[in-house]
């Protein structure tokens, strides 16, 4: 009997699937983090001031605020922890280092794009921000997942197995992700103004090709950490 | 008793440490003999300090930067023990820069910080390093530890030329750079003379520290293996298991 080889896109894929398979039985990045976001949205007003014209000049930065620190927590789920034995089976079955990061980063970047959806319009209910030029918002959306989800899954791979793994993670990504929210921020100010939001593009797009190159680099580094 | 390690010598050394006194001398005397500045006045030889620490904190990050593709190519322990100091001497040179600068700022700009590009991004950076050694720290394996230190000291690296490019790409309020640019400094001769002196005590003093702190590090190395080698006793071994077979036993508490 003779086994064909499986493409790396395909076992990427297949990987990221069974992610998102696990996260939906678990609900950790939907019914736990995506909740404690919508709390940190209407935290955030009590601290800063409920000043309506305030909170609709600044909700949009809050919303990026909470996206990027709580999206960090999306990428550092206990569902996405693979044990010796799991990583021994993909080993074998000759899945390599790149595809399982990608497969995560695939993973992390569909839930992270679901925990952006969810939070939207919770943020638009509570600051009724000026949606002027709201359509640069979407490639905004998915740029910010996808890097997001590459950083995310790069510190996973660094802190996984360490007993401190959740409080590591945010603190290895948040400081390097800052771009993304700079970039996010950016192009939401643009398009309210009407000037060309390219540049701000350029910046989060730059940064999720840095991210994706850096972590292709140094996947088969991480090989045998758990 | 034998030690189970040789004491590898002093940890400063003996000739570096007298090296550096010296230049340091020359450089605190160097920085109060130089003349005020036009618009700053005496607050200018806040800068003789504050501008080397920020080179320093630059190079420590370019060695531990270094050293970590050193590591990732040889996998050599020496090379992880020098990422590592050279990591921990850069966190303390930026803080003491971003510290320095606070202190220069409050006369010239009016507050202790303001929300510059500069100061944001070096901010910054000072945390990802944080990060680094907070990850050392959470690794007990020492491979474990140098691997995934070695690739977050490769990635985090990208942060630095950002901090230099910063005050170029953003308009900031701190000052653009005014010795290392295009068409050469706009420091007056004499000033220029001992920034630079004092880049290089920063330098020796930077050696210094790198060193002894490798040097303690590859102590402490050796004395873990030592420890490997020759277990101590447990603290579980004093205990014996109940015997449960007893004649005795059997008789009275069946």
């Amino acid at each position: 009997m003779t086994t064909l080889p499986v493409a790396p896109l395909t076992q990427c894929l297949t990987l990221a699937a069974k992610d998102l398979r696990l996260e939906r039985r678990a609900g950790e990045a939907m019914l736990v983090t995506a909740p404690f976001g919508a709390v940190a949205l209407l935290l955030a007003p009590l601290a800063v001031g409920t000043d309506t014209p305030l909170l609709r000049q600044r909700g949009p930065a809050l919303y990026w605020l909470v996206v990027l620190l709580f999206g960090v927590l999306v990428t550092m789920r206990a569902s996405a922890v693979e044990g010796p034995a799991q990583l021994a089976m993909l080993r074998l079955a000759g899945v390599g280092p790149r595809v399982r990061l990608a497969g995560r980063a695939v993973a992390n970047g569909v839930l992270l794009l679901g925990f952006q959806l969810v939070l939207a319009p919770v943020a638009v209910l509570l600051y009724d921000p000026d949606l002027t030029g709201w359509p640069w918002v979407l490639p905004v959306f998915v740029l910010v997942a996808a890097g997001l989800a590459v950083l995310g899954a790069l510190a996973d791979a660094l802190a996984v197995g360490l007993a401190g793994r959740t409080t590591l993670g945010p603190l290895l990504v948040a400081p390097i992700a800052v771009p993304l929210l700079l970039g996010a921020t950016g192009v939401v100010q643009a398009a309210g103004y009407g000037r060309s939001p390219w540049p701000w593009l350029l910046l989060v797009t730059t940064v999720d090709l840095v991210a994706a190159l850096l972590a292709a680099w140094c996947a088969r580094y991480l090989e045998d950490l758990a | 008793m034998t030690p189970l390690i040789t004491p590898p010598g002093p940890v400063f050394g003996r000739r570096l440490p007298l090296v550096v006194g010296v230049a340091a001398a020359a450089g605190v005397t160097a920085a109060v003999l130089s003349p005020p500045d036009v618009v700053q006045g005496d607050l200018v030889r806040l800068l003789y300090v504050h501008v080397p620490a920020a080179w320093t904190a630059f190079l420590s990050y370019g060695v531990t930067f270094a050293a970590s593709l050193g590591w990732l190519w040889r996998r050599r322990p020496g090379m992880d023990r020098l990422a590592a100091a050279s990591a921990e001497v850069g966190v303390f040179f930026t803080a003491l820069a971003i510290t320095l600068g606070s202190i220069w700022g409050r006369p010239t700009w009016g507050v202790w910080w303001t929300w510059d590009a500069r100061l944001v991004t070096t901010a910054l950076m000072l945390f990802i390093y944080l990060g680094y050694l907070a990850l050392r720290r959470a690794t007990p394996d020492p491979l474990d530890r140098a691997k995934r230190s070695a690739v977050f000291g490769v990635v985090a690296f990208a942060q630095v030329p950002l901090v230099h490019f910063s005050v170029v790409w953003w308009r900031t309020l701190h000052q653009p750079p005014s010795v290392i640019r295009p068409g050469g400094p706009t420091m007056d001769p004499s000033m220029l003379l001992v920034l630079l002196g004092n880049a290089v005590v920063f330098t020796l003093l930077y050696v210094l520290m790198v060193r002894a702190r490798a040097r303690m590090a590859a102590t402490e190395d050796a004395l873990d293996e030592a420890q490997d080698a020759h277990p101590g006793p447990l603290a579980g071994d004093a205990v014996s298991a109940p015997l449960l077979a007893t004649a005795r036993s059997e008789n009275t508490d069946v």
